[in-house]
């Protein structure tokens, strides 16, 4: 008897923490999938991007850009400043597809999709970073805590996603799930960047007015900070072509 | 003089006590020291060239490249590319890395039908699989002039990974670590470890194997030649004991004042074996030749006399080697001549008062008549010397005359031809490596040229690119890579040729692809003001260097409208190798005069300075008559032999002529006075010729070349300067008595 309940303990126990891992997986997907529906909820949006580059000495750079994006991927970024860069355009289309518009040259290219783990334009935002593919669909993440004001997570890269990272530490608003930090670790376990993002409720949406990532080993940072922006603007799929790229 | 004599008589014990306990102090000190074998560790702080390099290591990613070597059969294989990604990947993250380069993760501008790949060679998670795949890759690779002969071989037997480390991090400790984790892989090809780091590693690995195997064995040798010579125990303790003790204080003031034994620093014992005995040698020497009934009486006669010649023969080799200090381009050389200066203050002081306290304080118990009068070989075969001098010293001008003749003209010959490379024997490991990745691809050592202006200014790039084709046109540069040569791709796979695009705008719309790209950290400064030509120089031959630089110089020159600046391994070995030469020739003048003034001084009359010198002059010119002769370079080693052989020749002659004048006190008659001076004079230094130069030819084991020649050169140094000083001397004065010119050598009133 003795020893059945001992068993009976054990399997109690096993079968608990069982269930919270499981819970835990599930909770964590949750979590994430409603942080990919709050920073995408709205059909559309466009915004102008101010993007300050602070090098390792305090020296910083500015540049503008509008960005207009629909859906979940689909994007179009158009430098406005500075005057050498204004309208060089940048998008972004599903299946991993990206353009680059240079006006000089009155050309478009397309650009190969291994060059994720490039910095985009001088920011310390890879091409990888900049995508609009949500998290979800390229993570599988694990509950690593329970904060009183936020989630925090593990993100592993998918089977067959392509990334630089081996794994991000990203930290999530328990009340309205938008991201508040992300930690990028790279192959060798060394935390490389870091993002920190202040997201403001706009038209009833919440997101981000500031993103400053910082690459820790250069010393270097990129803060984006979006103003002007609107939301359901009922862009068509046409704003997101080649052809207006070009334009 | 005889009061300080007296004061080492009556305060013996306690300079026996001193000298022991600050050996023990300062002993403890030597494990502070560690054998840094960079030779540009500490660059000048005034010098253009030095400048520039040390802000290529802090500003663009680093300034020494690890080099890595991957061969195989056929490089275009996924298992060779999966185990450069392994090395790659495991590299990347050390600490003291500042970026790699290899085929993995090089940045590769490609044009496609379809669009722009600006990213890199191959995609690491999707290598080719079929064979067709790798044929074309291995096709485009070879195509490409950025990758054919600098990241593969063009044979594709053979790939590099090059390591570019920070700037100010322990190279030596990074190289290791990275070897370390390399092998630590355990991956099938063979795999080479190049580039300055490995290098300076395997050169320190070598000081360290002669410091434990030559030193004791050279020590040894001139032991038995000591008691071979002296017949005497204490003959053979008390000249090792000085040296002992003197490297231990030099040693351990280095430890202390943190200063870092360096490839030159290292031959510090060396030398000190060689002149400090001399000094204990010849000190003892005296106190047996006069010590004959009472120890303490005998003792201080012969420490008054040899006081004096003992401490000009050190303060003439201090001038020597204080020389060094004016004009060094690199520390090692100056910080060499401060600790040389002090370890023969060292060893001087301790011969004359150490030594002596010794000998009073355990007296010899043999009769010292005795063993005078056994007649040794030595004394025989100086008679006999002594002989031959007083009965033919024209004969003996004359034969020196002719020997000299044929080095006179080897001085012209001499050549300044230094290889870095050549200070490794033929089959070390690394001189092996050096020698494949410099023939497969095109050398190891990094050439950076800066051009000033505004990086993305169309004129500006045509510079850098123009100036990168003028370096490439040299037989030995290779991999010239500039952000120049970025744009010129980037406008080609535009469509629009592969050149500099003329218009502003279109060199902006080109720079917002290029930007952040990791590669542009290496560069490009972060304000776009300056750019960076990478290359590599393929030749470690000071000659193929010298052709190089001078001819970028001057082009540079003629580029006067923009700034340009050369630095690099080769503008730092060309800078070292012109300034150890023009710095070195300078200081022996110096040495010579300081000398010469030293010795008149001593001697009373110039005309005795001048013939005190006369071994010398001769030894000089047979040393780099010889040189030039056989072949033996001028170089960072080689050179120092001038000033030793200064302060070691000059010594002999100190002896001989003090002796002499002492013997004239006596006896009043020239002939006797030489008579006794070589007897006496010639007996210690035939035993310091034979001990040093022994001791100094087993420097020929050495693995490290300049240390071989160095050991031939001192060791044939000793032999000229000692025959010089007891045949050319003598026989000098004999013939300016016999003329009767003047009455050269007077007794000197007491």
């Amino acid at each position: 008897m003795k020893m059945n309940k001992k068993k009976i303990q054990s399997l109690l126990i096993l079968t608990a923490f069982m269930f919270s891992l499981f819970s835990s997986a599930q909770s964590a997907s949750e979590i994430l999938e409603k942080m990919d529906e709050v920073m995408y909820a709205s059909k559309d949006q466009k915004s102008v991007t101010t993007i300050v580059l602070t090098d390792r000495n305090g020296k910083t750079r500015e540049r503008k850009a509008i960005t207009m994006q629909k859906g979940r991927h689909m994007r179009l970024t158009r430098f406005t400043a500075p005057a050498s860069q204004a309208g060089i355009g940048f998008l972004s289309l599903p299946g991993e597809v990206m353009y680059v518009y240079l006006p000089a040259f009155k050309k478009e290219r397309r650009i190969a999709t291994h060059v994720k783990n490039q910095n985009f334009a001088g920011t310390d935002f890879t091409y990888e970073d900049m995508e609009a593919k949500p998290y979800s669909e390229k993570y599988i993440p694990e509950l690593k805590e329970t904060l009183s004001d936020q989630y925090v997570l593990v993100l592993k890269p998918k089977p067959g996603i392509r990334s630089d990272y081996a794994w991000l530490v990203l930290y999530v608003d328990r009340n309205n799930f938008y991201m508040k930090r992300v930690e990028y670790f790279n192959r060798a376990g060394i935390k490389a960047k870091e993002l920190v993002s202040t997201f403001e409720q706009k038209q009833g949406y919440w997101t981000p007015v500031v993103m400053e990532m910082t690459d820790l080993r250069k010393q270097h940072k990129t803060r984006m900070i979006m103003t002007e922006i609107s939301f359901d603007n009922n862009f068509s799929d046409e704003e997101f072509t080649v052809r207006k790229l070009k334009q | 003089m005889k009061t300080i004599s007296d004061y080492v008589l009556r305060f013996r014990k306690v300079i026996i006590i001193s000298t022991i306990f600050i050996t023990f102090v300062l002993g403890y000190f030597i494990k502070d020291l560690h054998i840094n074998p960079d030779v540009f560790d500490s660059l000048p702080r005034d010098d253009k060239v030095a400048i520039l390099f040390n802000k290529v290591g802090e500003e663009f990613g680093g300034n020494y490249y690890c080099i890595i070597g991957i061969q195989s059969e056929d490089i275009f294989t996924k298992e060779v590319f999966e185990q450069i990604r392994q090395i790659t990947d495991s590299l990347r993250f050390m600490n003291g890395v500042g970026s790699i380069m290899s085929l993995i993760d090089v940045i590769d501008i490609k044009g496609s039908d379809w669009g722009i790949e600006i990213g890199k060679l191959v995609d690491e998670y999707d290598l080719p699989d079929t064979e067709k795949e790798w044929n074309d890759l291995r096709s485009y690779v070879l195509s490409k002039e950025m990758y054919k002969g600098t990241l593969v071989s063009a044979d594709a037997t053979m790939t590099i990974i090059m390591v570019r480390l920070q700037g100010e991090v322990e190279k030596i400790e990074v190289a290791r670590n990275l070897r370390r984790k390399t092998m630590e892989l355990g991956l099938p090809e063979k795999l080479y470890f190049g580039g300055q780091p490995f290098f300076i590693e395997a050169i320190g690995n070598v000081i360290s194997k002669d410091l434990t195997l030559i030193g004791p064995f050279s020590f040894l040798l001139i032991l038995f030649v000591l008691y071979f010579s002296f017949r005497s125990i204490r003959g053979v303790i008390l000249p090792v004991l000085t040296i002992l003790i003197s490297i231990i204080w030099t040693y351990g003031v280095m430890g202390l004042a943190g200063v870092e034994i360096s490839i030159i620093t290292s031959i510090i014992p060396i030398l000190l074996i060689a002149i400090g005995s001399a000094y204990t040698i010849h000190v003892y020497n005296r106190i047996e030749e006069t010590v004959v009934k009472n120890m303490d009486s005998g003792l201080k006669v012969a420490l008054a006399y040899i006081m004096i010649p003992v401490f000009f023969a050190s303060l003439t080799t201090i001038f020597g080697f204080l020389s060094f200090i004016f004009g060094s381009y690199i520390k090692i050389i100056s910080t060499f001549g401060v600790f040389t200066s002090l370890g023969i203050f060292f060893a001087m002081l301790l011969s004359l008062f150490f030594t002596p306290a010794l000998i009073a304080t355990f007296p010899s118990r043999k009769s010292k008549l005795n063993r005078r009068s056994s007649g040794s070989f030595l004394i025989l075969l100086l008679d006999k010397l002594y002989l031959y001098i007083n009965k033919y010293p024209k004969t003996i001008v004359i034969v020196w005359a002719f020997i000299i003749i044929p080095f006179l003209i080897g001085i012209f010959r001499i050549e300044r031809r230094v290889d870095f490379l050549d200070y490794l024997k033929k089959d070390n490991p690394n001189r092996i490596t050096e020698k494949v990745l410099t023939e497969k691809m095109g050398g190891t050592s990094p050439v950076y040229v800066s051009v000033k202006g505004n990086v993305l200014d169309p004129e500006v790039l045509k510079q850098i690119k123009a100036t990168s084709d003028f370096m490439l046109k040299d037989k030995n540069l290779v991999n010239a890579r500039s952000v120049a040569d970025l744009f010129e791709q980037m406008n080609d796979v535009m469509g629009e040729g592969k050149k500099i695009p003329d218009d502003p705008e279109k060199v902006a719309n080109l720079w917002f692809l290029l930007e952040g790209q990791e590669v542009l950290e290496q560069l490009v400064s972060p304000e776009l003001d300056e750019a960076l030509i990478n290359a590599t120089f393929g030749s470690t031959d000071i000659l193929d260097i010298k052709i190089f630089i001078d001819g970028l110089n001057q082009y540079i020159l003629k580029k006067g409208d923009i700034k340009i600046e050369v630095t690099g391994i080769p503008s730092l070995v060309l800078k070292l190798d012109r300034r150890i030469i023009t710095s070195q020739m300078r200081s022996l003048g110096i040495a010579i005069i300081l000398v010469f003034i030293a010795v008149s001084f001593l001697m009373r009359s110039f005309l005795k300075g001048t013939i005190a010198i006369i071994p010398i002059i001769v030894t000089l010119v047979i040393l780099y008559g010889l040189m030039g002769l056989s072949g033996i370079p001028l170089d960072i080693a080689t050179v120092l032999v001038g000033s030793i052989s200064i302060g070691i020749g000059i010594d002999y002659s100190i002896h001989m002529i003090t002796n002499l004048n002492h013997e004239m006190k006596f006896s009043g008659k020239l002939v006797e006075a030489i008579k006794n001076s070589i007897k006496i004079s010639g007996k210690s230094i035939i035993i310091n010729v034979m001990a040093v130069s022994l001791g100094f030819l087993i420097l020929l084991w050495s693995n490290l070349i300049p240390l071989q020649r160095f050991g031939l050169l001192v060791s044939i140094t000793m032999i000229t300067s000692g025959l010089g000083s007891l045949t050319l001397l003598p026989a000098i004065l004999i013939l300016i008595e016999k003329s009767k010119l003047m009455l050269f050598i007077k007794p000197i009133k007491k």
